[in-house]
């Protein structure tokens, strides 16, 4: 009796998995009309110029991007499409992202631009970048935030997250050689004495880019941390004080890591970020390399080592000094979608945006609101900075540039020129801005 | 047979199976192959159709390029025209497509530029010798708007001389507004570039994506991982002869066509890549529909195969539910016939042995009736005969009685009386019958009772009687001379306490019955040897009518016997103890508490506590004469208010040991010997005083019934009494009898106890005859049942209804051969006072019209 109760459901079931196959088979949707109209939908587009490409939200087995994730909030919200303009140098003798980046805004040719910390402070004394402070997302920023990336009064550009920059150490060779951690510029040559001795070659791994966070730590520690900053500031604004006054030890120091073949030169000058060095010192053969907050979590840079990694800060009077700067998403004063711009942007910086970020990334988010966990490496870092213990690399109160400028004479450093050379490099620069 | 059938299913069934299969295959591998076609055609036309939509975005680049170098044609030629060339280039404001004017006069290393700049020609990469419609484009640059560019120069000509060169920067940007939004549902990803530098110089809208590689060449082989060194050079010839080229290369883990379109003559390359998956999206519906289709097809087809395979194995099992119905009634009719044609030999044979039976005393009878009628006059032989015509009759009697018992049986008429009985009664009254039958033929009778709890029961004592009669005398009757017979009377273990449950067993050493007559034995009209043949006589109906009873009364009846050793029959019955069983009263009013038991059996001990145990006498029991003298001796003072001894302890002899128990009890308690009924001695033991004998096996109630008898209140007086008024001298009857043989010889008999009768002929005239006779003219009436005009019952309720003081009263005896307990109620019911079956038994007929006539006076 009961056999025959299952082969009976059996069946009904079979019948009705027929009728619905049937049916859905039979079906043709609406299109029995002679006549299609396809409406062309407008859309409102929103250009964003950035150094990498949108990842395909189509795409399967992807881990989108955070910034990805934020910006379809905002396209959800909005019902706007972002569309992605994008520009990578090929070479160190191509256009950098960051001339781009100035052609494009000078040329009005898309309408959020993300700015790297000299870039900002340019456009934004060429009133190039709308100001952002009416944007609902501002009262919730950080200070240091709105410090670095006000120039003339306006707030010109606001990141997704503050980079802070640290030395990255292979904590298991500094063990090996029985090393400490070095907190002073002293401290960190005799670790690379060292290291050298012991057969390591070049016990400092560099790129084109990075170098000057040395300088920046060293320069401004004393200023940033118990100084009268914004007196300082002033005197370096009117030309009373020099920035090579300010920058001379580092300089010299970065001489001397040149100089004892702690740093090479000539490899650093043509090495792009992390492609030139961060290979030698996954291998363990480089015990230190300078770096950014996010490259800690990111695996394609130093998120999966095979060693004890720590971040630490630069070598400082301070002692271990987190160097900051502040890059940022602006938007061009004449830009062909303004309003949508502004609301885009006003979206992709909310609270509720940056949690995502922040927790994705795992960095350090530039809303007082948020505040996420960070990693064990990173804690070195973190602690000084919820210390308030860090150097800003780039102020856009500071009317010579920084963050650009340094990079551009610590380069001309490792190709050759003295320290002399470099200090009056940097009066050049200091006079040529006051001039303006 | 049945085998050759199965294998021939088996047969059928396989080769079913194999072109099933086959035909199954058989459709699997076309629809394999339509689908294979049809996505191999799809594939193609995915391609064909790629290959479209690519030369679709060729053309609109090229028909813009071309556009571009003729609107620069132009210019130039206005150029020349104007009067001041430079000034006419710094008039020009850029626009979206068109980003920088340059002119460099003929003749000279520098020019100018529509913003007012120098404008050289180092800058710019013109080596490779691109041409857009036969003006030279340059390699690809981003700008100084941050933007990828390229630039075309064009001979500016005036009067047939080249006068200088125009260069027009143009940017890929303005492209993008040209092409589609994305293609195959924007799976499909697409890049613009330049084949010099091998840059991607443009992503239009919608088609990019962050793992496709975004840089150059190299990036996008890197990111798409396209590694092979083979296919790589093969795609750089193509690239380097501006050939199109479409290969096939897995793009994180999908497979997928990648296209190198030329446009322009190759110094721009459409690069890029669609997912197989979405090129034969059509394909592959098509396919799943097919699938669909085949799969409600096959299903459709499983169902019609599964409704019938159930269907058959329904209508086989029927079949074979029938096939068993109609084996199963073929099987019953020839038991049936079987039975009937063995019942109908029995009762040809009961026939034959009726007609054997019957005649036999019938022959007696007749024949001794035709010697009494010629020696009439002498009185010793006409006793002799009279003796053997009575003993014939009675016989022919048990015959009739028996014939009729088994047909009431079989119809299922027989009513059981449920009444109160004692076993003492059954049990003397069972060795009243059967041990002078047992005597006769020199038989030992063996009666034990053991285990019983309860003495009083309820229950069929009469039919219980008949049993037991029929079990016993056929155990007599079977039994040679001098043989054993047992009679025991078993107590079994109680299922419930209101039941008595007991075994009955009857037991003996004679002929015993084969196996064969045992299996029979209990069925109706057969015997164990034909009796015309036997000297045993009887109907053969004994043991059919004993069983019956047995199993109307819930019992069960077993045997066991072995030829020439014995027989036993086993009765269990349950019968139900009537709830007024104990009857401690009695004990305190005849002063008995105590009771010594003197027996040497342990068991009879125990019978006799056990019977003895809701009286609520103390009873002790002891095995010695000695040990008994002593307990008497040790409780003098409480002495005992009866001793029983069974008589074999005694040993010096009965009157000896009267005397030693009476040193210890008082001299008014009862001595009472516990003897066989057979025993000798009794005579001795009855001349002492106070002392009595009390016949095996114990019994309560015959205990009860020898003391009040020692007391003094036994029945003997009455018995006299009973012979005194046994007599019907004087007294008149009236009697409806329509028989006259009936009639008179019931008026004969009457005679001759000094009654008188007047016979009426039917039930009216029986009525009329009393309705007109003085009061008190008749004693009591006879009345017969069945009479013609107006039978017995009616007679007597219309002699009931009469309005005479004397019609309530009188007597009414019902004389009737309707012998059963139903005739009884029925007379009883009518209004009569008593039933007499016939045959007149003229002792119970004094003692009735003793009981209902003279009583009454």
């Amino acid at each position: 009796m009961r056999k025959r109760n299952i082969v009976r459901r059996l069946m009904a079931a079979s019948l009705a998995t027929i009728m619905a196959l049937s049916l859905s088979a039979c079906g043709t949707g609406d299109q029995n009309d002679e006549i299609i109209i396809k409406e062309d939908k407008e859309e409102k587009t929103v250009n964003l110029f950035s150094p990498m490409e949108k990842t395909d939200s189509d795409a399967e087995n992807i881990a989108r991007n955070a910034f990805d994730e934020t910006v379809t909030i905002a396209e959800e919200k909005l019902g706007v499409n972002v569309a992605y303009r994008t520009y990578t140098a090929e070479d160190y003798q191509d256009k950098t992202y960051d001339d781009v980046t100035l052609d494009r805004a000078r040329n009005d040719m898309d309408d959020i631009y993300m700015l790297n910390p000299d870039i900002i402070q340019k456009l934004g004394e060429e009133g190039l970048l709308l100001d952002l402070s009416d944007l609902a997302c501002v009262k919730n920023l950080r200070e240091v935030v709105k410090t670095a990336n006000t120039v003339d009064g306006k707030l010109v550009a606001i990141p997704q997250e503050v980079v802070a920059y640290g030395l990255f150490i292979n904590k298991d060779m500094f063990d090996k050689y029985h090393l400490e951690l070095p907190n002073t510029p002293e401290e960190f040559l005799e670790c690379c004495r060292a290291f050298k001795e012991n057969g390591i070659e070049t016990p400092v791994g560099a790129n084109r880019w990075w170098l000057e966070t040395f300088v920046f730590a060293q320069a401004y520690a004393d200023m940033y941390n118990g100084g009268d900053t914004e007196a300082e500031i002033a005197k370096l604004n009117s030309g009373e004080s020099k920035y090579s006054d300010y920058m001379r030890p580092g300089f010299e120091f970065l001489q001397e890591l040149i100089d004892k073949g702690y740093v090479d030169a000539k490899k650093a000058y043509v090495s792009e970020a992390i492609e030139g060095e961060g290979d030698d010192f996954l291998a363990q053969k480089t015990p230190i390399v300078m770096a950014y907050w996010g490259a800690a979590n990111t695996e394609t840079a130093y998120g999966k080592t095979d060693f004890n990694l720590q971040v630490i800060g630069f070598p400082s009077s301070h002692g271990q000094m987190p160097v900051v700067t502040i890059t940022g998403f602006g938007i061009g004063t004449r830009a062909e979608h303004l309003q949508d711009a502004k609301e885009t942007l006003d979206v992709v910086l909310s609270d509720e945006a940056l949690q995502i970020y922040t927790e994705t990334n795992k960095v350090i988010s530039p809303s007082k609101n948020i505040e996420v966990e960070c990693i064990p490496a990173l804690k070195p870092l973190n602690d000084r900075i919820e210390e308030n213990v860090y150097v800003l690399a780039s102020n856009a109160g500071m009317k010579l540039e920084q963050w650009g400028n340094t990079c551009l004479v610590v380069r001309e450093l490792l190709n050759g020129a003295t320290v002399e050379e470099c200090m009056a490099e940097l009066d050049r620069l200091q006079e040529e801005t006051l001039d303006k | 047979m049945k085998r050759i059938l199965k294998r021939s299913r088996k047969d059928r069934g396989i080769p079913l199976l194999v072109s099933i299969i086959i035909v199954f295959g058989m459709l699997c591998v076309i629809v394999f192959s339509v689908a294979g076609k049809i996505s191999a055609e799809m594939s193609a036309s995915a391609i064909q159709n790629l290959s479209e939509s690519l030369n679709l975005i060729q053309c609109t680049i090229e028909a813009i390029l071309k556009n571009e170098a003729d609107f620069q044609k132009l210019i130039a030629q206005r150029v020349a025209a104007a009067d001041n060339p430079i000034e006419y280039i710094c008039v020009y404001e850029r626009n979206e497509t068109m980003v920088k004017l340059s002119l460099i006069l003929e003749g000279e290393e520098e020019g100018v530029s529509n913003d007012g700049s120098k404008f050289t020609e180092e800058d710019l990469d013109f080596s490779a010798g691109g041409k857009i419609d036969d003006l030279p484009v340059s390699k690809s640059y981003v700008n100084y708007m941050g933007a990828w560019a390229y630039t075309v120069k064009c001979p500016v000509i005036k009067d047939g001389e080249e006068i200088g060169t125009l260069y027009i920067e143009y940017v890929y940007d303005s492209l993008d507004k040209s092409l589609p939004n994305g293609f195959y549902n924007n799976k499909a990803m697409l890049y613009i570039m330049d084949a010099q530098s091998e840059r991607l110089v443009l992503k239009p809208k919608g088609m990019g994506e962050r793992s496709a590689g975004h840089l150059n060449l190299e990036d996008f082989y890197h990111a798409n991982d396209i590694q092979d060194r083979e296919l790589r050079g093969k795609v750089d010839k193509c690239l380097k002869k501006g050939d199109n080229i479409l290969f096939y290369h897995d793009i994180r883990g999908k497979q997928s066509l990648n296209y190198m379109w030329s446009v322009n003559g190759g110094t721009i390359y459409l690069i890029g890549y669609v997912p197989v998956e979405a090129i034969q999206q059509e394909g592959r519906t098509v396919n799943q529909n097919i699938f669909i289709v085949v799969s409600v097809m096959l299903t459709a087809f499983f169902l019609c195969c599964l409704i019938y395979y159930f269907n058959q194995r329904q209508q086989n099992r029927i079949r074979k539910e029938r096939e068993a119905e109609r084996e199963q009634h073929n099987k019953q009719l020839a038991e049936a016939l079987q039975a009937a044609q063995l019942a109908s030999n029995s009762k040809t044979m009961f026939l034959s042995n009726m007609s054997h039976d019957i005649r036999t005393p019938m022959n007696a009878v007749l024949g001794f009736t035709a010697l009494l009628n010629m020696e009439a006059e002498n009185p010793v032989k006409v006793r002799e005969y009279t003796k053997k015509i009575m003993a014939s009759g009675q016989h022919l009697l048990s015959l009739i009685n028996d014939v009729l018992d088994v047909s009431k049986i079989e119809s299922g008429k027989v009513v059981l009386n449920f009444e109160k009985f004692t076993l003492n009664d059954l049990v003397s009254s069972i060795d009243a019958i059967i041990r002078p039958m047992a005597d006769g033929r020199k038989q030992k009778f063996h009666l034990e009772v053991t285990g019983i709890k309860h003495e009083y029961l309820l229950g069929d004592e009469t039919r219980i009687n008949q049993i037991l009669i029929n079990l016993l005398s056929n155990a007599v009757k079977y039994t040679q001379e001098g043989g054993n017979i047992w009679f025991r009377i078993i107590g079994l273990k109680q299922r419930s306490s209101q039941f008595e449950h007991i075994r009955i067993e009857v037991e003996d050493d004679g002929y015993g019955m084969t196996a064969e007559y045992l299996e029979t034995i209990f069925d109706a009209f057969t015997r164990a040897e034909n009796s015309t043949t036997n000297k045993v006589q009887g109907t053969g109906l004994g043991m059919a009518i004993t069983k019956n009873i047995v199993e109307l009364m819930g019992g069960t009846i077993d045997v066991d016997s072995e030829v020439d050793k014995g027989s036993i029959f086993k009765v269990e019955l349950e019968l139900r103890i009537p709830e007024e069983q104990a009857d401690g009263q009695f004990w305190q009013e005849n002063g008995i508490s105590r009771i010594l038991v003197v027996d040497s059996e342990q068991e009879e001990c125990e019978n006799i506590r056990a019977l003895m145990e809701e009286s609520g006498v103390l009873v002790d029991t002891v095995s010695q004469l000695e040990d008994a003298l002593n307990i008497l001796k040790e409780n003098e003072e409480e002495s005992y208010h009866l001793v029983l001894v069974e008589w074999q302890v005694q040993g010096a002899g009965m009157v000896s040991v009267v005397k030693k128990i009476r040193e210890f009890i008082a001299d008014v308690a009862p001595v009472l010997f516990l003897m066989p009924y057979d025993a000798e001695g009794v005579e001795t033991v009855l001349e002492i005083e106070n002392t009595q004998v009390l016949s095996k096996p114990f019994f309560v109630a015959a205990l009860k019934e020898k003391i009040l008898e020692m007391q003094g209140e036994t029945r003997e007086e009455t018995v006299p009494e009973e012979e005194e008024c046994s007599s019907l001298e004087g007294l008149h009857f009236l009697a409806a009898e329509d028989n006259e043989i009936n009639a008179e010889i019931l008026s004969e008999i009457l005679e001759m106890e000094g009654a008188s009768c007047e016979v009426a002929e039917n039930g009216k005239l029986a009525l009329e005859r009393f309705k007109h006779a003085a009061q008190g003219e008749f004693d009591a009436i006879l009345m017969d049942v069945q009479m013609p005009v107006m039978n017995g019952y009616d007679a007597t309720r219309a002699i009931r209804a009469l309005e005479r003081s004397d019609a309530a009263k009188i007597p009414i005896i019902a004389m009737t051969a309707n012998a059963f307990a139903e005739d009884e109620k029925d007379a009883l019911d009518a209004g009569m006072d008593v039933h007499m079956a016939k045959p007149i038994d003229v002792e119970l007929l004094k003692k009735i019209i003793n009981k209902y006539v003279q009583g009454k006076e």
